[in-house]
């Protein structure tokens, strides 16, 4: 069944609701009953989204500003969620595969930690896209990040498989301490691959290289100060 | 009031081995049947139970600022939400658990007091606060003087009286229980970039070497007659072949003798008996360690024993762990380079595959078992070597042999050529077990009403779901491992802590501490008191140390 959700007002404060596309397959008693966290508060699903059924994919339709909603798609491993709007922090964190899209911009940490999937943002994303969460050792490990405008700092950092790909410009510090995998940036960015350790950064427009890389054939290797041999190229 | 009837006892201290008695409390203490109304009493029925005194836990670390930084620096650790703030308070933390959680899961377990192993002297006003935040336990903390520029000036001097008059005065100053060791010298030497290999290597400036330190301090000690002996954590630890180092350590204190405990404690010995000359050909020097402490009698050890899983390296000893996190390449963090002593924190995870972390976990297991029961004390040197909430694990690998062999054969086959574990038929009893966890550490703290049933011991008491006559732990295994972990009853100070296991009432232990300042002329070290704080410490002589009024429950321990 398709689930479609619809915020009945503006947020005062975050919602934390980790909705995945599992929740279509569910009761419509259960999914009004779902706990999600309103500010301090636990409070049902049902008491701050109009909830509609239709259709019979496992899919989850998201209309209106999302953008104060924490958490979507926390760990999917299937489905599909498409939010007609922007959407809050962690989007897709975790995430094991099916796909995410979002029509307007996502908020920080989207994709941390993810392993497989597909999200892409047709808007922009904010910082640490992919990223590992402080204190763990890696970020993304697999699937695809596609982001159709610019993106923020921190892009891929402690990045170990997988692709972020951002059509437009990102800030400083992509790829830091990245094991593997590839970001490729088409515009613009700042600091690039600082202890990178392995893995791909392709950039296309214009970047910051730091001193601990030395040239190689198509691009750039390192960083040497932590022995990587992380890959800059140039498109 | 509190009627334990039937219950299967076993206190090695008073020589009761799997006897049925009744056990009667009244005010906080163990009783004589006559001393209670049987009528008022609240009755426990501990038919086919065994009944034990609360565990003692002599070394852990528990409260203060390195464990407080390891919080910090470890956001992943803070990550598994323990229990929710409702009737009892918000614990996180996987193994670096915040206060609270310290005290539930210890008395989860059935323990009952917990001593913090190393406590920085400037830092003890933030040490108390801490220890004040973990409920249930009773606590103590010892200072740590093998750094301290004091104690080598003092040796230096070869001046005992001026040396037992400052270890008075700052035990004192910090509301500390004994005297802690830890590296002698080598972390001031690490202020200036390296760290001591023997025990004659010399201390930079004031010339006195980890010889004449620890014999010292052994010396002021025991004339002092402090209730806990001095308990060291050897030099060299962590280095392939410091078991040398360790045996060398111990004959210090050859000839010297206390009528009432040991007169060395060394503690963690796992991370201090490895034989070999490099994490190449690293192997055990247990055997070495075993025999030696085994024909002495002033000499007791705790294990260090390493757990499989996460843990997080801690020590006063900041130029080992330099050396892990070169080793290991984990981040870390150096606490206190300024002061007494120093602290390193390293995040580290012990996995079963890997041929040295397999060799650490094989040697704890082989000190346990080689060495008498009533020279060795269960630890994990929380949270160096992993969780103290696996002592039951611990427990039931020393009693049985076949899960030994079980868990052999998920380790790296490294163990088989490297140290004796797998050959060793031991199989410790449940009454030496007993031992080493409650009457064994009781004794070596000094602690008299605790680690034990007698007559006018405190009332803290686990209650555990085997029967010790019929249960047979080297066949049984699993049901030990699961019952020492599920206490049917913990008893702290009379009351009743936690019941089948769960958590059921939040009750504050006392912060116990000693006073020998009678026992010493203070005249004989004010002027250097004086000159050290005008000169060289960042906080004025009168604001130094804690009062006991700023301590929740303080009990002082006055040395006769």
């Amino acid at each position: 069944m398709m689930l479609i959700l619809k915020p009945k007002k503006d947020f005062e404060v975050s919602v934390e609701a980790e909705i995945t596309p599992d929740l279509a397959e569910k009761s419509e008693e259960e999914i009004k009953n779902f706990e999600v966290w309103y500010g301090k508060y636990k409070v049902k699903l049902g008491e701050l989204f109009e909830i509609k059924k239709e259709g019979d994919e496992k899919k989850l339709v998201l209309e209106g500003d999302f953008s104060r909603v924490k958490w979507i798609g926390r760990g999917m491993p299937d489905g599909e969620i498409i939010v007609k709007g922007s959407v809050g922090a962690h989007c897709g964190a975790f995430m094991s595969g099916g796909k995410i899209v979002v029509e307007g911009n996502a908020d920080d940490w989207l994709g941390a930690e993810m392993s497989g999937g597909e999200i892409v943002v047709k808007g922009n994303a904010k910082n640490l896209v992919g990223c590992a969460y402080y204190g763990d050792l890696e970020g993304m490990k697999g699937g695809k990040i596609l982001i159709e405008g610019n993106a923020g700092n921190y892009i891929g950092e402690k990045m170990a498989g997988g692709e972020i790909e951002i059509k437009g410009n990102a800030g400083d510090f992509v790829g830091t301490e990245m094991k593997n995998g590839t970001i490729i940036v088409h515009g613009d960015c700042g600091f690039v691959g600082g202890d990178m350790k392995g893995g791909t950064i392709k950039i296309g427009g214009k970047f910051d290289l730091l001193p601990s890389f030395k040239k190689a054939e198509d691009g750039w290797v390192g960083d040497i100060n932590v022995g990587g041999e992380g890959k800059i190229v140039k498109i | 009031m509190l009627w334990i009837k039937n219950g299967i006892v076993i206190d090695p201290k008073n020589g009761i081995e799997g006897e049925k008695m009744d056990i009667f409390v009244k005010e906080g203490k163990i009783v004589e049947e006559s001393e209670v109304n049987k009528e008022e009493c609240k009755v426990i029925d501990a038919s086919n139970k065994l009944v034990v005194a609360g565990g003692v836990e002599m070394h852990s670390h528990i409260a203060g600022s390195k464990i407080n930084t390891g919080r910090s620096m470890r956001p992943e650790e803070m990550r598994v939400v323990r229990n929710v703030a409702g009737k009892f308070r918000a614990v996180v933390g996987r193994v670096l658990l915040t206060a609270p959680g310290i005290g539930y899961e210890y008395a989860k377990m059935g323990y009952t007091t917990a001593v913090e192993a190393a406590s920085p002297p400037i830092g003890s006003p933030h040490t108390h606060e801490e220890l004040d935040a973990i409920p249930i336990l009773d606590k103590a903390a010892l200072p740590v003087f093998g750094n301290w520029h004091f104690v080598f000036k003092f040796v230096s001097e070869k001046d005992q009286e001026k040396l037992q008059a400052f270890i008075a005065w700052a035990i004192e100053r910090t509301k500390g229980y004994g005297v802690k060791i830890v590296n002698p010298g080598g972390v001031e030497k690490w202020m200036y970039g390296s760290n001591v290999r023997t025990l004659d290597d010399e201390v930079p400036i004031y010339g006195v070497t980890p010889r004449e330190i620890i014999t010292e301090v052994v010396k002021a000690n025991e004339a002092l007659n402090l209730p806990h002996c001095v308990h060291i954590h050897c030099n060299n630890l962590g280095v392939p072949g410091n078991y040398e180092t360790t045996i060398e350590t111990m004959k210090l204190v050859s000839g010297m003798k206390n009528e009432n405990r040991p007169v060395l404690h060394v503690t963690h010995v796992q991370f201090n008996a490895y034989a070999g000359s490099s994490w190449r050909d690293v192997s055990s020097g247990a055997e070495e360690i075993a025999k030696y402490v085994n024909k002495t009698d002033n000499i007791t050890i705790d294990m260090g024993q390493p757990i499989f899983g996460h843990a997080t390296a801690m020590t006063g000893d900041a130029p080992f762990q330099f050396t892990l996190h070169r080793l290991t390449g984990a981040r870390w963090s150096n606490k206190d380079t300024e002061i007494e002593g120093g602290a390193g924190i390293v995040p580290l995870v012990y996995l079963p595959k890997n041929p040295v972390h397999a060799l650490q976990w094989a040697i704890g297991l082989e000190l346990g078992l080689l060495i008498d029961s009533d020279k060795v004390v269960i630890s994990t040197d929380w949270p160096n070597g992993g969780p103290f909430t696996e002592y039951p694990y611990i427990m039931a690998m020393l009693m049985s042999k076949r899960m030994r062999e079980k868990e052999l054969e998920r380790v790296s086959p490294y163990v088989q050529k490297a140290s004796s574990l797998p050959a060793i038929d031991t199989e410790k009893t449940l009454y030496e077990v007993i031992k080493m966890s409650r009457s064994l550490p009781a004794k070596i703290l000094g602690m008299e009403n605790k680690g034990h049933l007698g007559v006018g011991a405190d009332a803290d008491i686990a209650i555990y779901d085997i029967n010790p006559n019929e249960v047979d732990p080297s066949v049984e295994y699993e049901l030990i491992n699961k019952a020492f972990r599920k206490p049917a009853y913990t008893i702290k100070g009379g009351e009743i802590v936690v019941k089948d296991g769960e958590l059921v009432a939040e009750t504050w232990g006392r912060t116990f501490w000693v006073d020998a300042t009678k026992k010493v002329s203070m005249e004989a070290i004010e002027s250097d008191l004086d000159e050290y704080f005008q000169n060289y410490y960042s906080v004025e002589r009168i604001n130094f140390g804690v009062d006991e009024r700023w301590v929740k429950k303080p009990a002082r321990l006055e040395v006769k």
